[in-house]
């Protein structure tokens, strides 16, 4: 589904990917952990294109996105993206803000768009706020509609940059929640997260970076239980 | 102890205003075609395209760092060596004042698309927008909203800066002004007069800006 290989990316002088391998099958939810400056963000940025990178090669189901030539657009329209500061649009409604790429760029009728819409906002429990703006809803409401948003694209694979990190705790759980959903349903996930509850419980393989490169990676439990890398080690404990 | 003909001022005003309703127009005008070069020269100007920021770049500087009265003296004097036609005066004044105003609504346009959080550009793009589409739908909007006030400020120096395309006898209410100052020598009375109608239009120009701000806030 989506593959790296030898991810460099710098900004300036300073290198922040010194390069990553990496691939991620279909299905497959994958969460990368580390330090804050590690790059996982950025890794993740890359992915859709969002950050430019120096060295490398990333395939998204066999489009290259290091090709001059890829239409970048068509690219980002099948991989969704989730922000930790949610990114709404603030000068629309709930409903508008989910129905307007679907109608813009995959020109779906707008009666179309809308029913999708309601569908994909029932799904993240949030019916009644079709038509309510941004600046109205809790940051864990937000959220969710920002997921809807992403998923009316019917994305082949969606990244979630920190979902949580901006929200008061007591809301964390309902975001969990809907992500887990789609996990279940065979999502193709990646998640830069601090959250290892949801890494140990919903993630299929767990990425550990540190300065830019990936430390180590394996499974939740290999990883929670028995980090092989000392860098691991100190971080997980500091975090647990 | 001198005294204010007051008769003399309401005999002016019936062409006073005549002078006021042009002064009207040509402004509405530049407003308008002011805006639409504003708009571009502004998203050019925030373009990574180096050649476009480039050519904006050096258009605002150019318009804001010339008098607009040269300007004006240009467009009209200098046009028909050019173009061998000459402009009519309402023609070189609506130009030279939408040239002029575009500069400056440019760069309050470049300040307005900056203002607007990067993040909002990184959803729409991610969602598969393409740079127009982003800028149109998400970005734009929001920045109209905050540069509102800004815009509304520009329109009104617009409509005060109006009173120097008298130079080239186009006959709106400063030129009417003098002219009627010139049949009957009372300088005193009639820039009273054409001072309080200037102020009757930017106030009603400022109500309205407010009235339109209030409602942009409203909105969401």
């Amino acid at each position: 589904m989506v593959k790296v290989e030898n991810l460099h990316k710098s900004f300036g002088s300073l290198e922040v990917l010194k390069g990553i391998d990496s691939e991620i099958a279909l299905g497959e939810v994958v969460v990368v952990i580390g330090p804050s400056g590690s790059g996982k963000s950025t890794f993740l940025r890359c992915l859709n294109g969002l950050e430019d990178f120096q060295a490398g090669e990333i395939y998204i189901d066999k489009i290259k996105l290091h090709d001059q030539k890829t239409d970048i657009n068509e690219v980002r329209a099948e991989i969704g993206m989730v922000f930790q500061n949610f990114n709404l649009f603030p000068h629309m409604s709930v409903l508008d803000n989910i129905t307007l790429s679907p109608v813009k760029v995959r020109k779906q009728s707008k009666n179309e768009a809308e029913e999708i819409a309601l569908n994909l906002l029932e799904k993240v429990g949030l019916k009644d706020k079709a038509q309510a703006y941004p600046g109205q809803l809790s940051g864990g409401q937000k959220q969710r509609v920002a997921i809807a948003r992403a998923l009316a694209m019917k994305p082949k694979a969606m990244l979630f940059d920190e979902p949580t990190s901006a929200l008061d705790p007591e809301m964390v759980g309902e975001v969990l929640g809907v992500m887990k959903q789609l996990a279940e349903e065979g999502m193709t996930m990646v998640v830069v997260t601090h959250e290892m509850g949801f890494a140990r419980e919903v993630g299929d393989r767990v990425i550990f970076m540190d300065e830019g490169i990936i430390i180590e990676q394996g499974t939740p439990e290999e990883i929670f239980s028995n980090p092989q890398h000392e860098r691991t080690k100190s971080f997980l404990s500091k975090i647990l | 102890m001198m005294t204010l003909d007051f008769g003399l001022m309401v005999q002016a005003l019936p062409l006073l205003l005549q002078g006021a309703w042009l002064t009207i127009q040509i402004t509405f005008l530049a407003v308008l075609m002011g805006t639409i070069i504003g708009l571009f020269l502004g998203i050019m100007r925030v373009s990574h395209n180096k050649i476009l920021s480039g050519i904006a770049t050096v258009y605002v500087e150019f318009i804001r760092g010339t008098p607009l009265l040269v300007q004006i003296f240009l467009i009209h004097f200098a046009t028909p060596q050019l173009l061998g036609f000459s402009l009519e005066a309402y023609v070189s004044a609506v130009v030279a004042m939408s040239i002029n105003s575009g500069a400056y609504v440019a760069e309050i346009v470049r300040a307005g698309i900056q203002s607007v959080e990067k993040g909002q550009m990184e959803a729409a793009r991610s969602l598969g927008m393409n740079y127009s589409q982003a800028m149109w739908y998400i970005v734009l909007p929001q920045a109209f909203r905050c540069i509102l006030p800004a815009l509304g400020n520009e329109f009104i120096a617009l409509l005060k800066d109006s009173s120097l395309v008298s130079v080239i006898t186009l006959e709106e209410l400063t030129r009417k002004g003098q002219l009627i100052i010139g049949r009957t020598y009372k300088p005193f009375e009639i820039w009273i007069a054409v001072a309080l109608i200037y102020l009757v239009m930017t106030l009603t120009m400022s109500r309205l800006v407010a009235y339109l701000e209030r409602r942009s806030k409203n909105n969401g």
